[in-house]
């Protein structure tokens, strides 16, 4: 069961922050001469205050005060709203779950913000690799290390990678023959379903799971693998410039 | 195993080209790409630390979806 966020107290200002905006030098509230601030223009003017003024780390460490995680998931949610709109396989309820979680990986890794960006860019991007681990995690569930390891063993077979599948222009011929056989001698069956696992676009932490292995371990047995490919053509005349520039988006 | 896509295959050749021996893996990037994703915006420089975000971006699928979904909404914000 995943902790619950306390986000309905009443807001508490983080050390006196949020609500003593005079002693910091903060712009008042918005100011309606006839009548008095109400408790709920309060509450509606704190998220802003909070957003602009605050000092978030600081903030979100004191426990009580709910405003400072109110305002953050809220923005969250939003950045979530509008990085995720085109996917049409995701709904409300998922965002807000992935929100909870990315809150959660926030308070706990306070410490491990550094400054060298404004908080609530460092919050967004945890909450958006939170949302698309998530989500790639559902897309990839079912799929099997023993079929991918299959393919891994035909991926140097001309009927998977035959030398005109990029066109009859010679050079490509080649290059792709050259592909072929790096395929074939540099790698081992463990980089070439990794190799695989890339090109269905498989996230990593897919790799990690079938792979009985880590992240980092994952990447550096796919980063040998490149390296091992690349230092086959470049062996064999292809030039790394002619490697990076031929198929430049 | 299929026949692979042109798609794929040019896509792997790319990936191959911008592969460096020293690469930041995706947990560097992740801890460096707020920054990156706001000096890119403002059209500052991307030196030292951040040329390494830079060049993981191009050979790391994952991590530049994650980027562009960034970058999305700090230009909506």
């Amino acid at each position: 069961m995943k902790p619950t966020i306390v986000t309905d107290r009443l807001p508490v200002p983080a050390k006196g922050i949020a609500l003593r905006q005079g002693e910091l030098g903060i712009p008042a509230f918005p100011r309606r001469a006839d009548f008095p601030l109400t408790f709920r223009d309060r509450l509606d003017n704190i998220p802003d205050v909070v957003e602009t003024e605050i000092n978030w780390p600081e903030a979100l460490r004191v426990t009580e005060n709910s405003a400072a995680v109110s305002a953050l998931r809220r923005i969250l949610l939003d950045g979530l709203r509008i990085a995720l709109r085109e996917r049409t396989d995701v709904n409300e309820a998922q965002l807000e779950d992935f929100t909870h979680e990315a809150l959660l990986r926030i308070l706990e890794r306070l410490d491990q913000f550094a400054g060298r960006s404004r908080f609530t860019t460092w919050a967004h991007s945890i909450a958006v690799n939170t949302a698309f681990t998530e989500l790639r995690r559902k897309r990839w569930q079912d799929v099997s290390l023993d079929a991918l390891a299959a393919e891994g063993q035909q991926l140097s077979e001309p009927a998977v990678l035959p030398d005109d599948a990029l066109g009859s222009d010679e050079e490509r011929t080649r290059l792709v023959g050259l592909l072929r056989k790096a395929v074939a001698e540099k790698l081992s069956a463990k980089q070439r379903t990794a190799i695989v696992c890339m090109l269905q676009e498989m996230p990593i932490d897919q790799i990690v799971g079938l792979l009985g292995t880590n992240r980092n371990s994952a990447y550096k047995l796919l980063h040998d693998a490149r390296c091992a490919l690349k230092e086959y053509l470049t062996a064999e005349g292809i030039s790394p410039e002619v490697i990076r520039t031929a198929f430049a988006p | 195993m299929k026949r692979l896509t042109p798609q794929q295959i040019e896509g792997l050749i790319r990936v191959i080209g911008q592969t460096r021996e020293h690469e930041f893996n995706c947990a560097e990037c992740q801890s460096n790409v707020s920054e990156f994703a706001e000096r890119q915006i403002a059209g500052l420089p991307l030196e030292g630390t951040l040329a390494g975000v830079e060049q993981h971006l191009t050979v790391c699928s994952e991590c530049r979806e994650e980027f562009l979904a960034l970058e999305k909404i700090l230009r909506a914000s």
